[in-house]
């Protein structure tokens, strides 16, 4: 624990007293989204991080491949997200030894939801979705920093969520074709990041399947995607 | 108060050259911070026929004082039938800005203009008046620290007209790349004795 007289507020404390106004403001600016579909899950992301106003980065990877079938994705304070959820990969492989099988999704969500529930009020910052392919088919899981866990079908986390579900929501059907669906996951982030300030760079989508996930988009420039989009619907892009 | 300065997001730059001055500014509308409305609002006015005010900060203030200087303006050419010039013009902004210092608008404004014999002038101000002038470049908005250093590293003294408008796009489309608040495209305006040049910038729209 940190060497502070009261480790437990401790991140609350350094806010409060403001003596490093800039340490405790992790990027909660993104958009990241995932939906279950007949073909399995999307999951897909934005690459950028900001912290106020600034841009700290676009090219951040917010999927996290927890293993070779489980996917997590990342909001709020990445060093948050990307430590608790490589932790998960040891305990999933932990499981898989002592068990002799594989992990189901709704066991990893809620070892992951266990732990955000220990370090409750201590400031962790966390907003991920869990999504995976186990004996009960494609799973999707959005676990957040207080602890909180809900199997869905479609979530969207993030401060350009609300633009992503606009578009997601209209778009989505149980029975989307695969092809289609990475269309839609594109097409939402691109839309978020349009629109929301701190949500940019490249889009990048991944396929959850029986056979474990895809990389199906590795990172498609958002601003080339826009012209792209206008040029569809006969307009410049300047509107 | 200072999140009112926010609120809507702007870049604004301002260089000169050699017997030229350039103005550019990004084109997004936001509300709340991160909320984009639109790409195409007007931050740049011109203000007489060798001179542009950009105004960076809260939209509505922007709004209203460019209608205000336009009303001023053009009662001073009606009055004492002349041409304002742009240091006067900076004065003149100054002791407008200063008019409102315990109730002020929310706006940092930027001029940018040739006074008669040719010679460029800019200078910036804080949002209760303090005119600085500079002899290279002013910046304004809520882009304004990196634009400062992006346009520390590029500018060079006596650039000719096409050489500062390159100069100044490609300042102001790398400082709004690392700012939430500010870009989705620009519009850069070129100040010779003969012509003003005008033109829209592709930036990045996210």
């Amino acid at each position: 624990m940190a060497p502070v007289a009261n480790p437990k507020s401790f991140c609350l404390d350094i806010k409060k007293s403001g003596e490093a106004p800039k340490l405790m403001d992790f990027m909660k600016g993104t958009t990241t989204l995932g939906f279950v579909f007949q073909g399995g899950i999307i999951i897909a992301v934005d690459s950028r991080a900001s912290m106020g106003s600034y841009i700290g980065s676009q090219t951040v990877k917010k999927v996290i491949e927890i293993n070779d079938f489980l996917l997590g994705t990342i909001a709020g304070g990445a060093a948050d997200c990307s430590f608790w959820e490589r932790h998960l990969n040891r305990l999933c492989r932990m499981h898989e030894l002592r068990e002799k099988e594989r992990i189901s999704v709704a066991a990893a969500s809620k070892l992951l939801a266990n732990i955000f529930w220990q370090y409750r009020g201590q400031g962790l910052s966390c907003g991920t979705m869990v999504a995976g392919w186990d004996k009960k088919g494609p799973s999707l899981y959005m676990v957040d920093d207080q602890g909180d866990r809900h199997k869905g079908n479609v979530f969207s986390v993030g401060s350009g969520s609300t633009f992503a579900y606009g578009v997601l929501d209209t778009g989505y059907r149980f029975d989307l074709t695969v092809d289609e669906a990475v269309e839609l996951g594109r097409r939402s982030i691109y839309h978020a990041t349009h629109r929301d300030g701190a949500s940019g760079g490249v889009a990048r989508v991944y396929h959850v399947h029986e056979k474990g996930w895809t990389k199906v988009i590795a990172g498609e420039d958002v601003n080339k995607l826009h012209y792209m989009y206008a040029a569809e619907k006969n307009l410049k892009g300047d509107e | 108060m200072s999140g009112l300065m926010e609120y809507n997001g702007s870049a604004i730059v301002a260089m000169t050259g050699e017997n030229c001055v350039g103005i550019a500014a990004d084109t997004r509308h936001g509300i709340r911070q991160l909320q984009t409305v639109s790409c195409n609002r007007q931050k740049t006015f011109q203000v007489t026929d060798q001179c542009f005010v950009g105004l960076a900060g809260l939209a509505t203030d922007v709004q209203t004082l460019s209608q205000l200087l336009n009303f001023r303006m053009k009662l001073f050419t009606l009055r004492e039938e002349r041409k304002m010039q742009p240091r006067m013009i900076g004065n003149m902004i100054s002791s407008m800005l200063y008019e409102k210092r315990f109730g002020p608008w929310f706006t940092e404004p930027v001029v940018a203009g040739l006074d008669d014999n040719h010679k460029p002038f800019v200078c910036a101000f804080d949002f209760i008046g303090c005119l600085s002038t500079a002899e290279d470049f002013v910046v304004s908005g809520t882009t304004s620290e990196q634009l400062f250093g992006v346009c520390e590293s590029f500018w060079r003294p006596g650039m000719n007209k096409d050489e500062l408008f390159e100069t100044l796009s490609q300042c102001l489309l790398s400082g709004v790349d690392r700012d939430c608040l500010a870009g989705w495209g620009g519009v850069v305006h070129v100040i010779t004795p003969d012509e003003i040049i005008t033109k829209k910038l592709k930036g990045r729209m996210d």
